[in-house]
């Protein structure tokens, strides 16, 4: 049985996790839900023994309180850092891994644990694979063989950081069925953090983290249960309440229907309870009033090579006028190959490309449309040591906008996007969500009349990504903007007009949201969908 | 401490820089590095350009200029231009070297009287200078006794000279630089390498598994560390035959000692490594920290550009806080003179190596930390 008692992490200069408390017991795993920078992985590198922290951790009757005296746990430990692939050598097999990582637990070699390797190697689908370089594995099989490595010695107490993070949706849940197995066979006690709050459903218990504390910790039901009275169809409503996606949350009471919570429910209603408002975001009318034709993107045949590795595999993709398409895919899937060749940042290999009705060859086919284009790269190409209204001054000057234009710009985006208390900040010191919808600033200062957003919502907390999809469908309706977007969460779908879905370079689905709930009715969300043309392809 | 741990850290990083192609740059630099500056650095002058005013013109002053003449260390001109044009032409970088024999030199050497020769040399490298002033010397005195026993003239007691260079009678640069690039490179590339094994599994992350496994720090240290220094022990052999039979230059003392000192030198080196990857997170960071905190020593206080007894001060200070010095004085005195420890202070040199060794290891054994920061 795990224990942590008021477990505090601090960094130099901030905190990662404050007062942590929770219980886990054996045969059980416990899902840490959060955002990036919540706090879930100052929490297991604490539990891990790897990290300095304040308070005391108890497992099975053992207290440490530093990483020196979780030094004699260790034994019974198995930690999966974030990171695909992470604890990784790339240059080793499969076969070298196991045998490297049966070294470094002192385990004996005998047939037992060669019968148990098999096992492991069986469960993974790697049992083909064993002389492969590490390198050359997709991002699935890499957490797979991570996770296996892990459970070799048989950890009472095993501890993954965003196993499934970038994964595609058939490997999450093979990693799943494994960590099933594992706690059945081994009675491990699993504490296991994820990105995706629909993984939620499958834990035995619950721990949400927002803003470096656990906001709520229980079971599935019971946490539903405590956001029931505050969740309500999407209604009309004023004061200390949130709308969005067909839910209203308010903490006063309204006159409407009660509706079903989801997870996110939770996230949203504490955030209310925290900051009594969620800022709505606005977006006014367009300046330069222009003609955008029908068609804004089109891709034929495009293929791209990296050596033998096929990033793009004869791609066929239409951008029509005010439409918001989403490109998912797990990591490695082609996604940012492609937006990157939409922008001339790489030759095409084979196929054609048209933007804005001009072919796309190089980067100088795409100058001359820079300014009908913006652009919002992963993980925001900002100039960190500069504040937010120097970036908005800077790039408003690459655009020609003279600098009186700009300051009101400035002013009205950053009012209506809610970032304007954060202006003076350096970029760097920014929430990841302000970072976001500031990022989304700044590719929208000139106007453009095509928006390509590379992975801009990954990490981001459930209230800045529902915040952000409402700009996306404020900019789509009110400038007729269309909008190429990547992401590598399926349930974004929902919030696209239109879906491709890529797979190691193909594309496998092409079709509208609406369609695609209809073809599939009895699916319960798009992850569901899309598993199905995952495993047809 | 868990040999099987040792070892698995051993194999996998053997199989990790043979497939990542690695381990043929690791050879490749310590033997660029000896090629490149023992034939790159030569303290020797050869063809310096040379003007005789001669204001004598006696078969004495004949004799003297004749030496000249015939040395390959100067390509001597006798010209009869004035003394500021002979001056302004060293100004222009033309000339190296301007000697001017005085008029009734003949009569007043042979009369017992004394009579001077100036000699103007260009000082714009001192170091070039210096060599330049002792060759010129050498030459004249050597000159000046051989006339003068030609003439009857007894000059012993009066003139001595010695132009044997000691312990490199064949003066040859090779002998000079090369047992001194020993120093500097088995101090660069082993730290670089043992840094690197560190502060890439920091990068990469797979740093955890050493944090988050019973793996002690002691077998992770071991484990690292054995790898450099059998990759550098070998180096040593390699660098061993460069020397004596790419570059000829002569092993007077016992290999034992050569060996085992440079043994030690390399666990130093692996040492400092050690000792930066524990501060440093970043590959590239790490490399250039190694490469400034070991090349500008193992260069400057290696003894081979300038001899550490001769430094002042600050330098003397500074040249005693590396432990190059103290190798490098081991390793010329094998190849070159070869006391062994019939001498005192390489005797002395060995322990205060072996206990640079042990201090340094002790420090970042107390510095690695299983945890992050």
């Amino acid at each position: 049985m795990l224990e942590v008692k008021n477990v505090t992490v601090r960094y130099k200069n901030s905190i990662g996790i404050k007062n942590a408390s929770f219980i886990a017991d054996k045969k059980e795993i416990v899902g840490f839900i959060g955002a990036d920078g919540a706090g879930k992985s100052s929490l297991i590198h604490a539990i891990a023994g790897v990290i300095h922290f304040e308070g005391e951790i108890i497992y099975d009757g053992f207290s440490y309180h530093s990483p020196k005296e979780a030094e004699k746990i260790k034994q019974n430990i198995g930690l999966m850092p974030q990171g695909l692939g992470l604890v990784l050598y790339h240059n080793l097999t499969v076969k070298e891994h196991l045998d490297f990582f049966t070294s470094l637990r002192g385990l004996k070699n005998d047939t037992k644990l060669k019968e148990y390797k098999r096992k492991l190697l069986h469960m993974a689908g790697l049992l083909e694979f064993t002389d492969r370089l590490a390198g050359n594995l997709s991002g699935g099989m890499m957490q797979k063989l991570s996770l296996i490595c892990t459970l070799l010695h048989r950890p009472k107490l095993l501890i993954l950081d965003e196993p499934t993070t970038g994964v595609d949706p058939l490997s999450r849940l093979e990693l799943w069925d494994i960590l099933e197995n594992i706690k059945h066979e081994e009675e491990s006690t699993i504490l296991m953090s994820t990105g995706y709050i629909q993984e939620a459903s499958r834990c035995d218990k619950l721990l949400l983290f927002d803003n470096n504390s656990i906001i709520a910790d229980g079971k599935v039901d019971e946490l539903l249960t405590s956001a029931k009275d505050y969740t309500y169809e999407e209604t009309k409503c004023s004061d200390e309440c949130f709308s969005f996606n067909g839910y209203t949350y308010s903490l006063k009471p309204l006159n409407a229907k009660h509706k079903k919570p989801t997870l996110e429910s939770l996230y949203f209603i504490n955030t209310l309870k925290r900051a009594k408002s969620i800022p709505n975001i606005e977006i006014s009318d367009r300046e330069n009033i222009i003609d955008i034709p029908n068609i804004v993107m089109e891709a034929k045949g495009v293929t791209k090579k990296f050596g033998k590795f096929i990033a793009n595999d004869h791609i066929d993709m239409v951008l029509k006028r005010g439409e918001i398409l989403g490109l998912l895919g797990a990591n490695g899937a082609g996604k940012t190959t492609f937006i990157k060749m939409l922008l001339g940042l790489l030759p095409l290999d084979e196929g054609e490309l048209y933007l804005l009705g001009k072919q796309i060859k190089s980067g100088k086919d795409r100058q001359n449309l820079k300014n009908k284009i913006g652009y919002v790269s992963q993980h925001f190409a900002l100039y960190e040591d500069m504040s937010v209204r120097e970036n908005l001054i800077y790039f408003a000057n690459l655009h020609k906008i003279p600098l009186r234009e700009t300051q009101k710009k400035i002013d009205r985006l950053s009012t209506q996007l809610g970032f304007k208390n954060y202006l003076d900040s350096l970029a760097k010191e920014l929430p990841l969500g302000i970072k976001q919808r500031f990022s989304v600033a700044v590719a929208i200062l000139h106007e453009p009349v095509v928006l390509f957003l590379d992975e801009p919502t990954s990490g981001v907390d459930v209230v800045a990504r529902a915040q952000f999809w409402k700009l996306l469908r404020l900019l789509k309706e009110k400038w007729q903007i269309s909008i190429l977007i990547t992401t590598h969460y399926m349930s974004e779908a929902e919030f696209c007009d239109r879906v491709v879905l890529l797979k190691r370079g193909k594309k496998i689905v092409d079709d509208s949201v609406k369609n695609l709930s209809k073809l599939n009715p009895d699916a319960k969300n798009f992850e569901d969908i899309f598993l199905k043309y995952y495993r047809k392809f | 401490m868990k040999f099987s741990v040792i070892k698995a850290y051993f194999i996998k990083e053997y199989i990790e820089l043979y497939r990542s192609k690695v381990i043929f740059i690791l050879y490749i630099m310590p033997i660029m590095i000896m090629i490149l500056f023992g034939y790159g650095i030569k303290l020797e002058v050869t063809h310096a350009k040379t003007i005789i005013i001669d204001n004598d013109n006696s078969i004495f002053s004949q004799k003297i200029i004749e030496k000249f003449l015939h040395s390959k260390y100067f390509n001597t001109k006798v010209l009869q231009i004035s003394e500021n044009e002979a001056l302004k032409s060293i100004k222009r970088a033309k000339t190296d070297i301007l000697i001017i024999i005085p008029s009734s030199f003949e009569k007043n050497i042979l009369h017992n009287q004394k009579s001077e020769i100036g000699v103007f040399i260009d000082g714009s490298f001192p170091i070039r200078a210096i060599t330049m002033e002792s060759y010129v010397k050498g030459v004249l005195l050597d000159a000046a006794m051989k006339t003068a026993t030609m003439f009857g003239k007894k000059m012993d007691g009066l003139i001595t000279i010695n132009q044997r260079a000691l312990f490199n009678q064949a003066m040859r640069d090779e002998n000079a630089i090369v047992p001194g690039l020993f120093g500097l490179i088995l101090l660069v590339a082993p730290a670089i390498l043992s840094a690197l094994l560190i502060v890439k599994e920091k990068e990469n992350g797979t740093i955890f598994n050493f944090y988050s496994s019973p793996v002690k720090k002691d077998e992770f240290i071991i484990g690292k560390l054995s790898t450099a220094f059998l990759l550098y022990s070998s180096a040593i052999f390699l660098l061993f035959l460069i020397a004596t039979y790419i570059f000829s230059v002569p092993f007077r003392g016992s290999f034992i000692i050569f060996w085992f000192v440079s043994e030690i030198y390399v666990l130093i080196s692996i040492s400092i490594g050690l000792l930066i990857s524990i501060i440093t997170n970043r590959q590239i960071v790490a490399l250039v920290v190694t490469v400034i905190i070991t090349i500008i020593p193992g260069f400057l206080y290696s003894g081979m550009l300038m001899p550490i007894s001769s430094m002042k001060s600050e330098s003397y200070i500074e040249a005693h806080i590396f432990p190059v010095m103290y190798y490098n004085h081991i390793v010329y005195d094998t190849f070159l003179i070869g006391q062994g420890f019939s001498s005192f202070k390489n005797i002395e040199y060995l322990v205060i190596l072996i206990f640079y060794a042990l201090t340094i290891l002790t420090i970042s054994y107390t510095l690695l930390k299983k945890e992050m920061r």
